[in-house]
Protein backbone atom coordinates (compact mmCIF):
# COMPACT_ATOMS: atom_id res chain seq x y z
CA UNK A 1 0.00 0.00 0.00
CA UNK A 2 3.06 2.24 0.02
CA UNK A 3 3.01 3.69 -3.48
CA UNK A 4 -0.43 3.44 -4.91
CA UNK A 5 -0.07 6.18 -7.50
CA UNK A 6 0.58 4.87 -10.92
CA UNK A 7 -0.62 1.50 -9.84
CA UNK A 8 -2.22 0.74 -13.13
CA UNK A 9 0.83 1.60 -15.18
CA UNK A 10 3.24 -0.99 -13.80
CA UNK A 11 0.44 -3.47 -13.97
CA UNK A 12 0.11 -2.78 -17.68
CA UNK A 13 3.71 -3.80 -18.16
CA UNK A 14 3.18 -7.03 -16.29
CA UNK A 15 3.21 -9.85 -18.80
CA UNK A 16 -0.07 -11.10 -17.46
CA UNK A 17 -0.95 -12.87 -20.66
CA UNK A 18 2.36 -14.69 -20.64
CA UNK A 19 1.86 -15.74 -17.03
CA UNK A 20 -1.69 -16.83 -17.29
CA UNK A 21 -2.10 -18.17 -20.78
CA UNK A 22 0.55 -20.93 -21.14
CA UNK A 23 -1.16 -23.05 -18.50
CA UNK A 24 -4.30 -23.01 -20.57
CA UNK A 25 -2.52 -23.44 -23.87
CA UNK A 26 -0.65 -26.53 -22.72
CA UNK A 27 -3.83 -28.28 -21.67
CA UNK A 28 -5.88 -30.00 -24.34
CA UNK A 29 -9.02 -28.11 -23.30
CA UNK A 30 -11.36 -26.66 -25.88
CA UNK A 31 -12.40 -23.21 -24.82
CA UNK A 32 -15.27 -21.59 -26.63
CA UNK A 33 -13.72 -18.19 -26.04
CA UNK A 34 -10.41 -19.11 -27.66
CA UNK A 35 -12.07 -20.75 -30.62
CA UNK A 36 -14.37 -17.83 -31.21
CA UNK A 37 -11.44 -15.55 -31.98
CA UNK A 38 -10.08 -17.93 -34.60
CA UNK A 39 -13.29 -18.76 -36.39
CA UNK A 40 -14.91 -16.22 -38.75
CA UNK A 41 -18.20 -14.73 -37.51
CA UNK A 42 -21.23 -16.82 -38.49
CA UNK A 43 -23.23 -15.50 -41.47
CA UNK A 44 -26.30 -14.64 -39.40
CA UNK A 45 -24.21 -12.31 -37.22
CA UNK A 46 -22.53 -10.65 -40.18
CA UNK A 47 -25.20 -8.00 -40.43
CA UNK A 48 -24.25 -6.78 -36.96
CA UNK A 49 -20.85 -5.86 -38.30
CA UNK A 50 -22.34 -3.46 -40.83
CA UNK A 51 -22.60 0.15 -39.93
CA UNK A 52 -24.26 3.15 -41.50
CA UNK A 53 -20.87 4.52 -42.42
CA UNK A 54 -20.05 1.61 -44.73
CA UNK A 55 -23.24 1.79 -46.81
CA UNK A 56 -22.72 3.30 -50.26
CA UNK A 57 -23.96 6.81 -50.88
CA UNK A 58 -27.24 7.25 -52.72
CA UNK A 59 -27.06 8.16 -56.40
CA UNK A 60 -28.65 11.46 -57.52
CA UNK A 61 -31.54 9.59 -59.17
CA UNK A 62 -32.31 7.75 -55.97
CA UNK A 63 -32.15 10.99 -54.03
CA UNK A 64 -34.63 12.60 -56.43
CA UNK A 65 -37.03 9.74 -56.06
CA UNK A 66 -37.07 10.04 -52.29
CA UNK A 67 -39.66 12.77 -51.72
CA UNK A 68 -41.63 12.11 -48.56
CA UNK A 69 -43.36 15.50 -48.66
CA UNK A 70 -44.80 14.72 -52.11
CA UNK A 71 -46.11 11.42 -50.91
CA UNK A 72 -47.76 13.13 -47.96
CA UNK A 73 -49.38 15.70 -50.26
CA UNK A 74 -50.75 13.09 -52.63
CA UNK A 75 -52.23 11.07 -49.83
CA UNK A 76 -56.03 11.09 -50.13
CA UNK A 77 -56.93 10.09 -46.58
CA UNK A 78 -55.54 11.31 -43.31
CA UNK A 79 -53.30 9.12 -41.27
CA UNK A 80 -54.87 7.98 -38.00
CA UNK A 81 -54.47 10.56 -35.27
CA UNK A 82 -52.54 10.18 -32.11
CA UNK A 83 -55.65 9.16 -30.20
CA UNK A 84 -55.83 5.97 -32.23
CA UNK A 85 -52.29 5.07 -31.34
CA UNK A 86 -51.36 3.09 -28.30
CA UNK A 87 -50.69 5.09 -25.19
CA UNK A 88 -49.54 3.36 -22.06
CA UNK A 89 -51.67 3.96 -18.97
CA UNK A 90 -50.78 6.88 -16.76
CA UNK A 91 -51.26 4.92 -13.57
CA UNK A 92 -50.04 1.64 -12.26
CA UNK A 93 -53.03 0.00 -10.60
CA UNK A 94 -51.41 -3.07 -9.17
CA UNK A 95 -50.28 -6.40 -10.58
CA UNK A 96 -53.80 -7.82 -10.90
CA UNK A 97 -55.27 -4.98 -12.97
CA UNK A 98 -56.08 -5.93 -16.59
CA UNK A 99 -54.45 -2.78 -17.99
CA UNK A 100 -50.73 -3.00 -17.40
CA UNK A 101 -48.11 -0.50 -18.47
CA UNK A 102 -45.22 -1.74 -20.59
CA UNK A 103 -41.83 -2.16 -18.91
CA UNK A 104 -39.59 0.88 -18.71
CA UNK A 105 -37.33 -0.61 -21.37
CA UNK A 106 -40.15 -0.28 -23.93
CA UNK A 107 -39.82 2.97 -25.90
CA UNK A 108 -43.58 3.52 -25.61
CA UNK A 109 -43.49 3.40 -21.82
CA UNK A 110 -43.97 6.64 -19.97
CA UNK A 111 -40.85 6.16 -17.87
CA UNK A 112 -38.62 5.16 -20.77
CA UNK A 113 -35.19 6.76 -20.88
CA UNK A 114 -33.25 6.24 -24.11
CA UNK A 115 -29.65 5.28 -24.02
CA UNK A 116 -26.87 4.52 -23.44
CA UNK A 117 -25.44 6.53 -26.29
CA UNK A 118 -21.76 6.09 -25.59
CA UNK A 119 -19.39 4.02 -23.53
CA UNK A 120 -17.72 6.35 -21.05
CA UNK A 121 -13.97 6.41 -21.26
CA UNK A 122 -13.48 5.83 -17.56
CA UNK A 123 -15.87 2.89 -17.54
CA UNK A 124 -14.03 1.33 -20.44
CA UNK A 125 -10.73 1.80 -18.65
CA UNK A 126 -12.19 0.32 -15.51
CA UNK A 127 -13.39 -2.86 -17.17
CA UNK A 128 -10.35 -3.34 -19.38
CA UNK A 129 -7.52 -2.33 -17.06
CA UNK A 130 -8.37 -1.20 -13.55
CA UNK A 131 -10.54 -4.08 -12.42
CA UNK A 132 -8.10 -6.85 -13.46
CA UNK A 133 -5.21 -4.85 -12.05
CA UNK A 134 -6.90 -4.37 -8.70
CA UNK A 135 -7.70 -8.05 -8.56
CA UNK A 136 -4.20 -9.26 -9.38
CA UNK A 137 -2.22 -6.71 -7.41
CA UNK A 138 -4.17 -7.15 -4.21
CA UNK A 139 -4.06 -10.93 -4.42
CA UNK A 140 -2.99 -12.59 -1.19
CA UNK A 141 -2.18 -16.24 -1.54
CA UNK A 142 -3.71 -18.52 1.04
CA UNK A 143 -2.37 -22.08 0.92
CA UNK A 144 -5.17 -24.55 0.37
CA UNK A 145 -6.30 -26.25 3.53
CA UNK A 146 -5.70 -23.18 5.68
CA UNK A 147 -8.49 -22.93 8.23
CA UNK A 148 -10.70 -19.86 7.95
CA UNK A 149 -9.94 -17.03 10.32
CA UNK A 150 -12.47 -16.63 13.06
CA UNK A 151 -14.21 -13.28 12.70
CA UNK A 152 -13.66 -10.96 15.62
CA UNK A 153 -16.56 -10.53 18.05
CA UNK A 154 -18.07 -7.22 17.11
CA UNK A 155 -21.02 -7.46 19.44
CA UNK A 156 -20.33 -7.35 23.14
CA UNK A 157 -21.61 -10.12 25.34
CA UNK A 158 -22.63 -10.05 28.95
CA UNK A 159 -20.24 -11.08 31.68
CA UNK A 160 -22.72 -13.34 33.44
CA UNK A 161 -22.43 -11.59 36.79
CA UNK A 162 -26.18 -11.59 37.09
CA UNK A 163 -28.55 -14.51 36.55
CA UNK A 164 -30.60 -12.21 34.35
CA UNK A 165 -27.77 -12.13 31.81
CA UNK A 166 -28.74 -15.54 30.58
CA UNK A 167 -30.16 -15.54 27.01
CA UNK A 168 -29.79 -11.79 26.70
CA UNK A 169 -29.14 -10.42 23.24
CA UNK A 170 -25.63 -9.19 22.52
CA UNK A 171 -24.90 -5.48 22.81
CA UNK A 172 -23.70 -3.18 20.06
CA UNK A 173 -20.27 -1.52 20.02
CA UNK A 174 -19.34 1.16 22.50
CA UNK A 175 -19.55 4.76 21.43
CA UNK A 176 -21.94 4.41 18.55
CA UNK A 177 -24.93 2.49 17.41
CA UNK A 178 -23.47 1.60 14.02
CA UNK A 179 -21.57 -1.56 13.33
CA UNK A 180 -18.65 -0.82 11.04
CA UNK A 181 -18.31 -2.93 7.94
CA UNK A 182 -15.82 -5.79 7.89
CA UNK A 183 -13.31 -5.41 5.08
CA UNK A 184 -13.67 -8.14 2.49
CA UNK A 185 -10.69 -9.26 0.47
CA UNK A 186 -10.71 -8.29 -3.19
CA UNK A 187 -11.30 -11.30 -5.40
CA UNK A 188 -12.97 -11.90 -8.72
CA UNK A 189 -16.43 -11.66 -7.20
CA UNK A 190 -15.63 -8.60 -5.14
CA UNK A 191 -13.77 -5.96 -7.13
CA UNK A 192 -14.63 -2.47 -5.92
CA UNK A 193 -16.53 -0.33 -8.40
CA UNK A 194 -18.38 2.95 -8.49
CA UNK A 195 -21.98 2.55 -7.38
CA UNK A 196 -23.25 6.11 -7.46
CA UNK A 197 -22.20 9.70 -7.01
CA UNK A 198 -24.29 12.09 -4.95
CA UNK A 199 -23.94 15.83 -5.28
CA UNK A 200 -25.37 18.14 -2.64
CA UNK A 201 -25.55 21.89 -2.32
CA UNK A 202 -26.54 23.97 0.68
CA UNK A 203 -27.77 27.53 0.28
CA UNK A 204 -29.07 28.90 3.58
CA UNK A 205 -29.61 32.32 1.99
CA UNK A 206 -32.44 30.75 0.04
CA UNK A 207 -34.85 31.33 2.91
CA UNK A 208 -34.74 35.06 2.19
CA UNK A 209 -34.19 34.92 -1.54
CA UNK A 210 -35.47 31.82 -3.34
CA UNK A 211 -33.43 32.73 -6.41
CA UNK A 212 -30.48 31.10 -4.70
CA UNK A 213 -32.27 27.79 -5.02
CA UNK A 214 -32.98 28.35 -8.69
CA UNK A 215 -29.31 28.97 -9.35
CA UNK A 216 -28.24 25.98 -7.27
CA UNK A 217 -30.69 23.71 -9.03
CA UNK A 218 -29.73 24.87 -12.48
CA UNK A 219 -26.05 24.42 -11.68
CA UNK A 220 -26.66 20.89 -10.45
CA UNK A 221 -28.93 20.16 -13.40
CA UNK A 222 -26.30 21.36 -15.84
CA UNK A 223 -23.52 19.37 -14.21
CA UNK A 224 -25.30 16.07 -13.73
CA UNK A 225 -28.12 16.13 -16.28
CA UNK A 226 -30.66 15.03 -13.69
CA UNK A 227 -33.36 17.04 -11.97
CA UNK A 228 -32.18 17.70 -8.39
CA UNK A 229 -34.50 17.43 -5.43
CA UNK A 230 -34.80 20.10 -2.79
CA UNK A 231 -33.53 19.47 0.70
CA UNK A 232 -34.70 21.05 3.93
CA UNK A 233 -32.75 22.14 6.96
CA UNK A 234 -32.74 19.62 9.76
CA UNK A 235 -32.49 21.79 12.83
CA UNK A 236 -32.71 25.32 14.20
CA UNK A 237 -29.44 27.22 14.52
CA UNK A 238 -30.14 30.65 15.96
CA UNK A 239 -26.66 32.04 15.36
CA UNK A 240 -26.82 31.24 11.66
CA UNK A 241 -30.45 32.39 11.33
CA UNK A 242 -31.43 28.93 10.17
CA UNK A 243 -34.87 27.62 10.97
CA UNK A 244 -35.92 24.03 10.78
CA UNK A 245 -37.73 22.70 7.74
CA UNK A 246 -36.74 25.41 5.27
CA UNK A 247 -35.88 24.55 1.70
CA UNK A 248 -32.21 25.41 1.68
CA UNK A 249 -30.42 23.19 -0.73
CA UNK A 250 -30.65 20.52 -3.35
CA UNK A 251 -29.11 17.18 -4.08
CA UNK A 252 -29.05 14.62 -6.80
CA UNK A 253 -27.69 11.15 -7.33
CA UNK A 254 -26.24 9.84 -10.57
CA UNK A 255 -25.49 6.23 -11.31
CA UNK A 256 -23.91 4.18 -14.03
CA UNK A 257 -22.55 5.95 -17.08
CA UNK A 258 -23.38 9.40 -15.78
CA UNK A 259 -21.42 8.75 -12.60
CA UNK A 260 -18.39 7.58 -14.55
CA UNK A 261 -18.55 10.61 -16.85
CA UNK A 262 -18.87 12.97 -13.91
CA UNK A 263 -15.79 11.46 -12.26
CA UNK A 264 -13.92 11.63 -15.56
CA UNK A 265 -14.78 15.31 -15.89
CA UNK A 266 -13.68 16.03 -12.33
CA UNK A 267 -10.38 14.23 -12.67
CA UNK A 268 -9.27 15.35 -16.09
CA UNK A 269 -10.93 18.71 -16.66
CA UNK A 270 -11.95 20.39 -13.41
CA UNK A 271 -9.30 19.66 -10.82
CA UNK A 272 -6.31 20.56 -13.01
CA UNK A 273 -7.82 24.00 -13.55
CA UNK A 274 -8.12 24.79 -9.84
CA UNK A 275 -5.29 27.00 -8.64
CA UNK A 276 -2.88 25.48 -6.11
CA UNK A 277 -4.91 22.31 -5.84
CA UNK A 278 -3.09 19.70 -3.82
CA UNK A 279 -5.44 16.79 -4.19
CA UNK A 280 -8.04 15.20 -2.00
CA UNK A 281 -7.41 14.81 1.68
CA UNK A 282 -6.51 11.18 2.28
CA UNK A 283 -8.44 11.18 5.55
CA UNK A 284 -11.74 11.37 3.70
CA UNK A 285 -14.16 8.51 3.93
CA UNK A 286 -16.83 7.19 6.24
CA UNK A 287 -15.02 3.97 7.08
CA UNK A 288 -17.08 1.81 4.75
CA UNK A 289 -15.77 2.74 1.33
CA UNK A 290 -17.58 5.99 0.58
CA UNK A 291 -15.28 8.91 -0.16
CA UNK A 292 -16.24 12.54 -0.49
CA UNK A 293 -14.82 15.91 -1.42
CA UNK A 294 -16.04 19.39 -2.13
CA UNK A 295 -15.92 22.14 -4.69
CA UNK A 296 -15.66 25.78 -3.69
CA UNK A 297 -18.07 28.22 -5.35
CA UNK A 298 -15.22 29.64 -7.41
CA UNK A 299 -14.30 26.15 -8.63
CA UNK A 300 -17.70 25.47 -10.14
CA UNK A 301 -16.96 27.57 -13.21
CA UNK A 302 -14.40 25.03 -14.35
CA UNK A 303 -17.06 22.49 -15.22
CA UNK A 304 -17.44 22.61 -19.02
CA UNK A 305 -21.23 22.91 -18.76
CA UNK A 306 -21.00 25.89 -16.42
CA UNK A 307 -18.14 27.43 -18.31
CA UNK A 308 -20.17 27.46 -21.52
CA UNK A 309 -22.75 29.94 -20.21
CA UNK A 310 -21.11 31.20 -17.07
CA UNK A 311 -22.60 34.64 -17.63
CA UNK A 312 -26.06 33.20 -16.99
CA UNK A 313 -25.30 32.53 -13.34
CA UNK A 314 -25.13 35.41 -10.87
CA UNK A 315 -21.63 35.18 -9.41
CA UNK A 316 -22.64 35.90 -5.81
CA UNK A 317 -25.28 33.18 -5.98
CA UNK A 318 -22.97 30.48 -7.32
CA UNK A 319 -23.03 27.66 -4.77
CA UNK A 320 -20.33 25.25 -3.75
CA UNK A 321 -20.91 21.57 -3.97
CA UNK A 322 -20.23 18.44 -1.97
CA UNK A 323 -19.59 15.20 -3.78
CA UNK A 324 -20.05 11.78 -2.23
CA UNK A 325 -18.77 8.79 -4.14
CA UNK A 326 -20.35 5.54 -3.10
CA UNK A 327 -18.29 2.52 -4.02
CA UNK A 328 -18.85 -1.15 -3.48
CA UNK A 329 -15.60 -1.30 -1.51
CA UNK A 330 -15.99 -2.28 2.11
CA UNK A 331 -13.24 -0.06 3.50
CA UNK A 332 -11.78 3.36 2.78
CA UNK A 333 -8.49 1.70 1.94
CA UNK A 334 -10.00 -0.20 -0.96
CA UNK A 335 -12.07 2.76 -2.10
CA UNK A 336 -8.96 4.92 -2.17
CA UNK A 337 -7.21 2.23 -4.17
CA UNK A 338 -10.00 2.35 -6.72
CA UNK A 339 -10.08 6.12 -7.02
CA UNK A 340 -6.29 6.31 -7.21
CA UNK A 341 -6.41 3.93 -10.11
CA UNK A 342 -8.91 6.31 -11.72
CA UNK A 343 -6.38 9.11 -11.30
CA UNK A 344 -7.62 10.90 -8.19
CA UNK A 345 -4.65 12.35 -6.29
CA UNK A 346 -4.68 12.11 -2.51
CA UNK A 347 -2.50 14.03 -0.08
CA UNK A 348 -1.79 14.04 3.60
CA UNK A 349 -1.81 11.33 6.21
CA UNK A 350 -3.93 8.25 5.74
CA UNK A 351 -6.41 7.14 8.33
CA UNK A 352 -7.85 3.67 8.23
CA UNK B 1 -28.92 26.18 -29.62
CA UNK B 2 -30.70 23.58 -27.63
CA UNK B 3 -32.87 24.04 -24.63
CA UNK B 4 -30.80 25.25 -21.75
CA UNK B 5 -31.33 23.46 -18.45
CA UNK B 6 -32.50 26.60 -16.68
CA UNK B 7 -35.60 26.71 -18.84
CA UNK B 8 -36.91 23.62 -17.09
CA UNK B 9 -36.87 25.18 -13.67
CA UNK B 10 -39.67 27.02 -11.94
CA UNK B 11 -39.14 29.65 -9.31
CA UNK B 12 -40.19 28.27 -5.93
CA UNK B 13 -42.70 30.31 -3.96
CA UNK B 14 -41.89 31.60 -0.50
CA UNK B 15 -45.05 30.08 0.98
CA UNK B 16 -44.08 26.63 -0.09
CA UNK B 17 -44.74 25.14 3.32
CA UNK B 18 -48.49 25.53 3.15
CA UNK B 19 -50.28 22.21 2.93
CA UNK B 20 -51.37 21.62 -0.61
CA UNK B 21 -54.59 19.93 -1.50
CA UNK B 22 -54.76 17.68 -4.46
CA UNK B 23 -56.93 19.12 -7.24
CA UNK B 24 -59.08 16.04 -7.41
CA UNK B 25 -60.82 16.95 -4.21
CA UNK B 26 -63.12 19.90 -3.77
CA UNK B 27 -62.01 22.15 -0.98
CA UNK B 28 -64.49 21.85 1.86
CA UNK B 29 -63.45 23.85 4.90
CA UNK B 30 -66.27 22.45 7.00
CA UNK B 31 -67.40 18.94 6.43
CA UNK B 32 -71.11 18.37 7.04
CA UNK B 33 -70.67 16.89 10.47
CA UNK B 34 -74.28 17.29 11.55
CA UNK B 35 -76.63 15.83 8.98
CA UNK B 36 -79.62 18.14 8.73
CA UNK B 37 -82.92 16.68 7.58
CA UNK B 38 -82.83 18.90 4.46
CA UNK B 39 -79.52 17.50 3.24
CA UNK B 40 -80.31 13.85 3.52
CA UNK B 41 -80.63 13.47 -0.24
CA UNK B 42 -77.25 15.14 -0.94
CA UNK B 43 -74.44 12.68 -1.45
CA UNK B 44 -71.69 13.17 1.13
CA UNK B 45 -68.65 15.08 -0.10
CA UNK B 46 -65.33 13.29 -0.01
CA UNK B 47 -63.57 14.13 3.21
CA UNK B 48 -59.88 14.96 3.43
CA UNK B 49 -57.85 12.28 5.10
CA UNK B 50 -54.57 12.90 6.91
CA UNK B 51 -52.85 10.22 4.83
CA UNK B 52 -53.39 9.85 1.14
CA UNK B 53 -54.84 6.54 0.00
CA UNK B 54 -53.70 5.57 -3.45
CA UNK B 55 -55.15 2.77 -5.39
CA UNK B 56 -53.07 3.79 -8.36
CA UNK B 57 -49.50 4.94 -8.66
CA UNK B 58 -48.73 7.71 -11.11
CA UNK B 59 -46.04 6.81 -13.61
CA UNK B 60 -44.18 10.04 -14.21
CA UNK B 61 -42.35 10.91 -17.37
CA UNK B 62 -38.72 11.64 -16.60
CA UNK B 63 -37.80 15.30 -16.41
CA UNK B 64 -34.40 15.51 -17.90
CA UNK B 65 -32.58 18.05 -20.04
CA UNK B 66 -31.51 17.32 -23.57
CA UNK B 67 -28.07 15.79 -23.61
CA UNK B 68 -25.69 16.49 -26.44
CA UNK B 69 -22.78 14.40 -27.55
CA UNK B 70 -19.72 16.53 -27.11
CA UNK B 71 -16.24 15.92 -28.41
CA UNK B 72 -13.65 16.76 -25.78
CA UNK B 73 -10.14 17.49 -26.89
CA UNK B 74 -7.49 17.39 -24.21
CA UNK B 75 -4.38 19.51 -24.33
CA UNK B 76 -2.30 16.68 -25.79
CA UNK B 77 -4.70 16.34 -28.71
CA UNK B 78 -6.50 13.20 -27.59
CA UNK B 79 -10.25 13.28 -28.09
CA UNK B 80 -13.23 11.43 -26.67
CA UNK B 81 -16.98 11.89 -26.64
CA UNK B 82 -19.13 12.62 -23.63
CA UNK B 83 -22.84 13.10 -23.08
CA UNK B 84 -23.38 16.53 -21.64
CA UNK B 85 -25.97 19.25 -21.24
CA UNK B 86 -23.64 21.77 -22.84
CA UNK B 87 -24.58 22.43 -26.49
CA UNK B 88 -20.98 23.02 -27.45
CA UNK B 89 -19.96 20.50 -30.10
CA UNK B 90 -16.24 20.57 -29.39
CA UNK B 91 -14.70 21.38 -26.05
CA UNK B 92 -11.01 22.21 -26.20
CA UNK B 93 -9.27 22.19 -22.89
CA UNK B 94 -6.12 24.20 -22.36
CA UNK B 95 -5.37 22.96 -18.85
CA UNK B 96 -6.12 19.39 -17.90
CA UNK B 97 -4.49 16.37 -16.36
CA UNK B 98 -2.22 15.94 -19.38
CA UNK B 99 -0.30 19.14 -18.67
CA UNK B 100 -0.59 19.34 -14.91
CA UNK B 101 2.37 18.60 -12.67
CA UNK B 102 0.25 16.64 -10.18
CA UNK B 103 -0.61 14.00 -12.77
CA UNK B 104 2.79 14.13 -14.52
CA UNK B 105 5.31 14.39 -11.68
CA UNK B 106 8.26 13.35 -13.85
CA UNK B 107 7.59 15.90 -16.58
CA UNK B 108 10.37 18.47 -16.29
CA UNK B 109 8.72 21.00 -18.59
CA UNK B 110 5.75 21.35 -16.25
CA UNK B 111 7.86 22.09 -13.21
CA UNK B 112 7.79 25.66 -12.02
CA UNK B 113 11.37 26.59 -12.85
CA UNK B 114 12.50 30.18 -12.80
CA UNK B 115 13.74 31.36 -16.18
CA UNK B 116 16.47 33.95 -15.71
CA UNK B 117 18.36 34.15 -18.99
CA UNK B 118 19.19 37.83 -18.74
CA UNK B 119 20.24 37.56 -15.12
CA UNK B 120 17.83 40.27 -14.05
CA UNK B 121 16.40 38.26 -11.19
CA UNK B 122 19.88 37.36 -9.97
CA UNK B 123 20.88 41.02 -10.09
CA UNK B 124 17.79 41.95 -8.13
CA UNK B 125 18.57 39.35 -5.51
CA UNK B 126 22.15 40.53 -5.29
CA UNK B 127 20.97 44.01 -4.56
CA UNK B 128 17.88 43.51 -2.43
CA UNK B 129 18.19 39.94 -1.15
CA UNK B 130 15.69 37.12 -1.38
CA UNK B 131 13.20 38.55 1.08
CA UNK B 132 10.96 39.51 -1.84
CA UNK B 133 10.66 35.95 -3.06
CA UNK B 134 7.43 34.09 -2.58
CA UNK B 135 7.01 31.83 0.43
CA UNK B 136 7.48 28.71 -1.62
CA UNK B 137 10.61 30.10 -3.27
CA UNK B 138 12.43 30.63 0.02
CA UNK B 139 12.10 27.00 1.05
CA UNK B 140 13.06 25.60 -2.33
CA UNK B 141 15.83 28.16 -2.85
CA UNK B 142 18.58 25.56 -2.94
CA UNK B 143 17.10 23.12 -5.43
CA UNK B 144 16.33 25.40 -8.42
CA UNK B 145 19.61 27.23 -7.89
CA UNK B 146 21.48 23.93 -8.10
CA UNK B 147 19.53 23.03 -11.20
CA UNK B 148 20.41 26.35 -12.78
CA UNK B 149 24.03 25.77 -11.92
CA UNK B 150 23.97 22.37 -13.60
CA UNK B 151 22.43 23.84 -16.69
CA UNK B 152 25.09 26.54 -16.80
CA UNK B 153 27.79 23.91 -16.39
CA UNK B 154 26.42 21.91 -19.29
CA UNK B 155 26.43 24.94 -21.51
CA UNK B 156 29.97 25.76 -20.44
CA UNK B 157 29.45 29.47 -20.09
CA UNK B 158 29.54 31.61 -16.94
CA UNK B 159 30.66 28.56 -15.02
CA UNK B 160 33.05 30.44 -12.78
CA UNK B 161 30.61 33.31 -12.31
CA UNK B 162 27.92 31.03 -10.99
CA UNK B 163 29.87 29.74 -7.98
CA UNK B 164 30.55 33.07 -6.21
CA UNK B 165 27.04 34.18 -7.01
CA UNK B 166 25.85 31.04 -5.30
CA UNK B 167 27.92 31.85 -2.22
CA UNK B 168 26.65 35.41 -2.12
CA UNK B 169 23.12 34.20 -2.48
CA UNK B 170 23.60 31.85 0.43
CA UNK B 171 25.01 34.69 2.55
CA UNK B 172 22.22 37.03 1.52
CA UNK B 173 19.60 34.49 2.26
CA UNK B 174 21.08 33.91 5.73
CA UNK B 175 21.11 37.60 6.54
CA UNK B 176 17.63 37.94 5.16
CA UNK B 177 16.52 34.97 7.19
CA UNK B 178 17.74 36.60 10.38
CA UNK B 179 16.22 39.97 9.52
CA UNK B 180 12.96 38.38 8.46
CA UNK B 181 12.86 36.48 11.72
CA UNK B 182 13.35 39.71 13.63
CA UNK B 183 10.60 41.53 11.75
CA UNK B 184 8.25 38.63 12.12
CA UNK B 185 8.93 38.58 15.85
CA UNK B 186 8.10 42.28 16.14
CA UNK B 187 4.88 41.89 14.25
CA UNK B 188 3.86 38.98 16.40
CA UNK B 189 4.41 40.93 19.58
CA UNK B 190 2.50 43.81 18.12
CA UNK B 191 5.28 46.33 18.82
CA UNK B 192 5.70 48.49 21.86
CA UNK B 193 3.07 50.80 23.13
CA UNK B 194 3.64 54.53 22.81
CA UNK B 195 4.39 54.76 26.52
CA UNK B 196 7.06 52.04 26.41
CA UNK B 197 8.58 53.62 23.30
CA UNK B 198 8.85 56.98 25.05
CA UNK B 199 10.46 55.37 28.08
CA UNK B 200 12.99 53.62 25.92
CA UNK B 201 13.89 56.78 24.08
CA UNK B 202 14.31 58.63 27.37
CA UNK B 203 16.66 55.94 28.61
CA UNK B 204 18.69 56.15 25.39
CA UNK B 205 19.06 59.92 25.69
CA UNK B 206 20.35 59.61 29.25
Amino acid sequence: MASLRGLSRPACRLPLSQIARPTYASRPIRCASSQAAEAPPPPDLAELEQSALTTPELSPEEKKQYRPWKRAKERKTQLPGARYQYHPPKFYRGPLHPVQSPPSSDPRARNFVPGPFNLPRLKQTYHSTIAPDLMTLTYMHVPPGTPDKEPADRLRGWDGSSPYHKNRALRGPRGGAELPLIERDIDFTNIPEIKEVTLAMYQPEAQRNPDYLVVARSVLLAITGTMPELTKTKSNVVQWHVREGIKAGCKTTIRGNAAYEFLDRCIHLVWPKIKDWKGIQATTGDGSGNLSWGFEPEDMKFFPEIEFNYWLYPPHMMPGCRVFVKTSATSDRQARLLLQAFGVPFYGPVRD
Amino acid sequence: MGKLPSTLLRRPCLTGRLPTISPGFTHTPLAPLIPSPATTTITPLPTLRPTQVRHATFIPRHRRPYQFTQLVQLSDGSTFTVRTTSPQALYRSDKDSRNHILWNPSEASLRNVEVDEAGKLAAFRERYGTAWDLEGGAGKGAAPAAGDKDAAGKKGEAKDAAAPAQEEEQHDSLVDLISAFATVDNSVKGGMSAKAQAKLEKGKKK
